[in-house]
């Protein structure tokens, strides 16, 4: 048993259990999407464009299509002109005369094995008329700027979903290739400015990273008989796919089923069609199912890294250093297509005011088409690259100001009763609190070594609360019950705190609750897993599915007990009559139902959030870093971070997602980079493309803020995407304090710190 | 193409594969044991470690003909039917695995340095682990899980 610090005794929440995933995953049982072994199945292939930009003048199939063991070749000309996407629907399945990135697919084989199909995209040629080409974004919205869609009018979209923060939309504005342009304003910006004492305006860079999970995309298409489609997809969200999927190949949603898979690292990547499309319709030309499995060389190419970003920040700050306004200019690169991206903007923009009391905010957020791999989301879309910019800036403007970080920061936070930068009005703030409480651990005051440095990063996110979820909860005769999502597991440990939850509301031992995936003709409609939404929202669909499930049986018991239902009540494993003491037990029920052949019994919990949630999850983060001033090499030796929680459901997979993030947060700081070169990605393995190592990780001290306040079952808040966020500015703002080179991209390199010592004055000499 | 002759997870095994097969498509291919995942097919990322003649080896880089004559172990062959091995169970009690997709390669990895080394210190390995690549974890749960493990077969 947990005792929480608010005192509530819990069974099974707050267990650090991991045994509902973990048998499968770790004896090699459990069938990734690329592991799908079907009787018949072919392998596919993409052929990709070499060029940024050009027009496609010809394309000879027929040498590949004469090649023993190949069963299908197709080129964009053989596919209908329909093209696919989460939002915009602006990507062709396969090129359509013209292709828009280095890596864009051109021409999809499938064959009897993979040998047969690499040999023919050998023998395929394909002649290209290159056209000019614009790779960064704010080239690409200059006047002269080649324009990556000629025509962008016929881009089919969903209506712009109601956020919390409605902002001023704009799709397609007349800026040459702007996707779109949104302005979040609150208070005016320009009455705060003319009341500051003083303004700085600072400009930051962010290359793409990519995910980084180790399971490259795979799709797997079976199309039966009677023209049922099953499909197995590296998708974390089923039943989305499910749609874009039956709109995109043009059948009716009913003819499709996407089976269930666990899915090998998502962190954002993981929501697209990828590869399934081309996969149908080689299915469809052979006659015979194809898996496409992606190398890691094309997912470092064309995947759905995160969107480079340029943050430019100005801030209007009283004489007693107070932020009085900020107008925030977000640019990102949206790639060849927006295809990638859930939406039509980067909603993490809504951070460039940072968890900061300040009244007077204009965020302007424009996203631009270039000639390059279309960006999709990651772990906190848009926020590290825009918290890399708020962080740094914050300290840039304390040291102009002769403030201590960290002073300045707690003059600035938000605090109880505070509306937030954009307006929310959360309750049980805790900024203030995570802040001294990651400072005090990081020992922030204590004296440094020379050529030490600590920086402060510091972000919010609220749990995420869109979309519906449901659950089915099946009890069988012997009182064993069985909850099936149909959420994806990520592995984020969803399935294990849904089987706590469950076993908490029905007060019964673990080992009575298991969790499957049921596959989408099968499980209740669920949005699946996204912006740290599943213990919530899935959390609360398995807590309604309780409440049916207790509702159904009482009646039943009360049945068996010739007693009216509303005087039964449902107990730790048993019925009890409120006017004395018998007791029917659940085991005993369930026995008696299963005699009358009523059994096994299923009941449906669904959930939405109707109301926006009023509160946020704080979290506060102190690096320290040592710089070796011979090399400018950064040893990251110590990360700190606070975070603002509700009740932790599972501590094991709580902490679990507090070190991943962290690490990935380590990565971006200090390695990560997709090198783009005339709009091609240079590193193109992960030999290349530096994931931090074992040896890579610091001494890590997480610390929990408590809080009572969460939307999730037994008051739990929301944790993926915090700890990933502020880590690339709290690095950079403590090698600042270590060898006073400020750093205003990414990643922290060795190399331009160097530069910054020498350009200081304090390396010289050597060339 | 060429027999080979080999043990898997003790089982005699007998196929003619292709001169060029590599070892990881023979397992999940021809054997179907797909415990055995491959991630970045260049051997960075050990998604595919298996143990041959008890030694840790990319099955991306090795070709099948390669393992002729050889005991080659997978994660399959790792419980004794439903007892877990130590390394698996405490990877499930100590939250060394989230996805799971490079997990069979840790666990043959950790299996291989506890072999040679039963109580490793926590630097030996981070060191040996480092071939290991995770982007769920941050490594600092698949770290204790093996000291955990080491804990366990040493009592």
């Amino acid at each position: 048993m947990i005792l929480s610090p608010f005192m509530v005794n819990f069974v099974s929440v707050g267990q650090p259990a991991g045994h509902v995933e973990g048998p499968a995953k770790v004896t090699g049982k459990a069938r990734y999407t690329a592991d799908v072994a079907l009787p018949g199945l072919l392998y596919g292939k993409c052929l990709r464009s070499p060029f940024p930009h050009a027009r496609i003048v010809s394309i000879e199939t027929a040498p590949a299509a004469a090649l023993p063991g190949v069963h299908a070749v197709l080129t964009g000309a053989d596919l209908p002109d329909r093209r696919i996407g989460r939002f915009f629907l602006d990507m062709p399945v396969l090129a359509r005369d013209v292709v828009r990135f280095v890596g864009e697919k051109v021409v999809a084989v499938a064959a009897e094995s993979m040998d047969v199909a690499e040999e023919a995209l050998a023998r395929i040629d394909v002649e290209y008329d290159e056209l000019p080409a614009v790779f960064d974004p704010l080239d690409a919205m200059r006047d002269d700027a080649p324009r990556v869609h000629a025509e962008t009018s016929g881009y089919r979209h969903p209506p712009i979903p109601d956020f919390a923060h409605p902002g001023d939309d704009q799709l397609f504005p007349d800026i040459p290739n702007v996707v779109s342009r949104v302005v979040y304003t609150h208070g005016d910006v320009e009455a705060g400015f003319a009341e500051a004492a003083r303004e700085f305006t600072h400009t930051f860079r962010v290359p793409p990273v990519h995910q980084g999970y180790i399971e490259p995309h795979a799709s797997v298409v079976r199309i039966e008989p009677d023209g049922k489609i099953d499909l197995w997809i590296s998708n974390k969200t089923p039943f989305i796919a499910r749609g874009q999927f039956a709109a995109a190949v043009g059948v009716d949603e009913a003819r499709v089923c996407v089976n269930p898979a666990p899915i090998g690292g998502d962190f954002g990547g993981k929501g697209s069609l990828m590869d399934s499309v081309a996969a149908y319709h080689l299915a469809a030309t052979a006659g015979r199912p194809v898996k496409m499995a992606m190398t890691y060389t094309e997912e470092l190419l064309a995947g759905n890294p995160r969107h480079p970003a340029v943050v430019t920040l100005r801030t209007g700050v009283s004489a007693d250093g107070r932020i009085v306004a900020r107008k925030a200019t977000l640019v990102f690169s949206c790639g060849a297509y927006s295809a990638f991206t859930p939406l039509h903007t980067v909603h993490g923009s809504v951070h460039a005011a940072g968890p900061y009391r300040m009244p007077n905010v204009e965020i302007e957020v424009l996203r631009a088409y270039t000639n390059t791999v279309p960006a999709g989301h990651m772990r906190a879309p848009g926020a590290p690259q825009i918290v890399f910019g708020v962080e740094s800036h914050m300290d840039l403007i304390a040291a102009e100001l002769g403030l201590d970080p960290l002073e300045f920061r707690l003059r600035n936070t938000l605090t109880e009763g505070d509306a937030a930068p954009l307006g929310d009005k959360w309750k049980k703030i805790r900024c203030r609190e995570t802040l001294e409480a990651a400072a005090e651990a990081a020992g922030w005051t204590e004296a440094k070594p020379p050529d030490v440095g600590r920086g402060i990063g510091m972000y919010d996110r609220e749990p995420g609360a869109f979309g519906p979820s449901s659950a089915t909860l099946d009890i069988d005769a012997d009182a064993k019950l069985t909850l099936m999502t149909g959420a994806a597991d990520t592995g984020t440990g969803s399935y294990t705190v849904l089987q706590q939850i469950v076993a908490e509301a029905m007060q019964l031992p673990l080992s009575q609750v298991s969790v499957v995936q049921g596959d989408t003709d099968t499980a209740g409609w669920e949005v699946g897993a996204g912006g740290s939404r599943l213990t919530h929202m899935a959390g609360q669909a398995a807590l309604a599915a309780v409440r049916a499930l207790k509702d159904g049986l009482i009646g039943l018991a009360g049945r068996q007990m010739e007693t009216p239902r509303e005087q039964v009540a449902y107990r730790a494993g048993g019925f009890v009559r409120t006017q004395n003491a018998d007791r029917l037990t659940l085991t005993d029920l369930m026995a008696s139902l299963a005699a009358r052949n009523e059994t096994p019994l299923s009941f449906r919990g669904d959930y939405v959030a109707e109301n926006p949630v009023d509160v946020t999850s704080f979290c506060a983060q102190v690096a320290e870093v040592a710089v070796d001033r011979e090399t400018g090499q950064v040893t990251l030796t110590k990360l700190t971070t606070a975070h603002d929680v509700g009740t932790v459901l599972n501590p094991l997979t709580h902490q679990g997602q507090v070190e991943g993030g962290a690490v990935q947060g380590i990565g971006q700081a200090l390695t990560e980079h997709l090198v783009v070169q005339d709009g091609a990605v240079t590193n193109l393995h992960l030999g290349e493309y530096k994931l931090p190592t074992a040896m890579d990780i610091p001494e890590l001290e997480t610390v929990l803020v408590e809080s009572d306040a969460g939307p999730a079952p037994y008051a739990g808040k929301a944790v993926g995407e915090h700890s990933n966020v502020a880590v690339p500015a709290a690095v950079a703002n403590a090698v600042a304090d270590a060898v006073g080179v400020r750093l205003t991209d990414l990643p922290v390199t060795a190399e331009k710190v160097y530069a910054g010592l020498r350009a200081r004055g304090e390396r010289g000499g050597e060339t | 193409m060429k027999t080979i002759a080999l043990h898997v997870n003790g089982e005699a095994v007998e196929r003619r594969v292709p001169d060029h097969r590599l070892l990881v498509d023979f397992l999940r291919n021809d054997l179907d044991l797909t415990g055995t995942k491959e991630g970045c097919s260049v051997g960075v990322c050990g998604a595919c470690t298996v143990l041959v003649d008890g030694k840790p080896v990319s099955s991306c880089l090795a070709l099948a003909v390669t393992a002729d004559g050889c005991r080659v172990e997978t994660i399959e062959g790792l419980a004794d039917g439903d007892r877990l091995h130590p390394l698996q169970q405490a990877f499930i009690d100590r939250g060394g695995f989230q996805c799971g997709i490079c997990t069979p390669g840790q666990i043959m990895s950790a299996k291989a340095l506890l072999d040679e080394n039963p109580r490793p210190s926590k630097a030996e390995i981070q060191d040996w682990m480092m071939g290991n690549l995770c982007r769920c974890t941050g490594y600092y749960k698949i770290i204790e899980s093996i000291q955990a493990a080491a804990d366990v077969g040493s009592d």
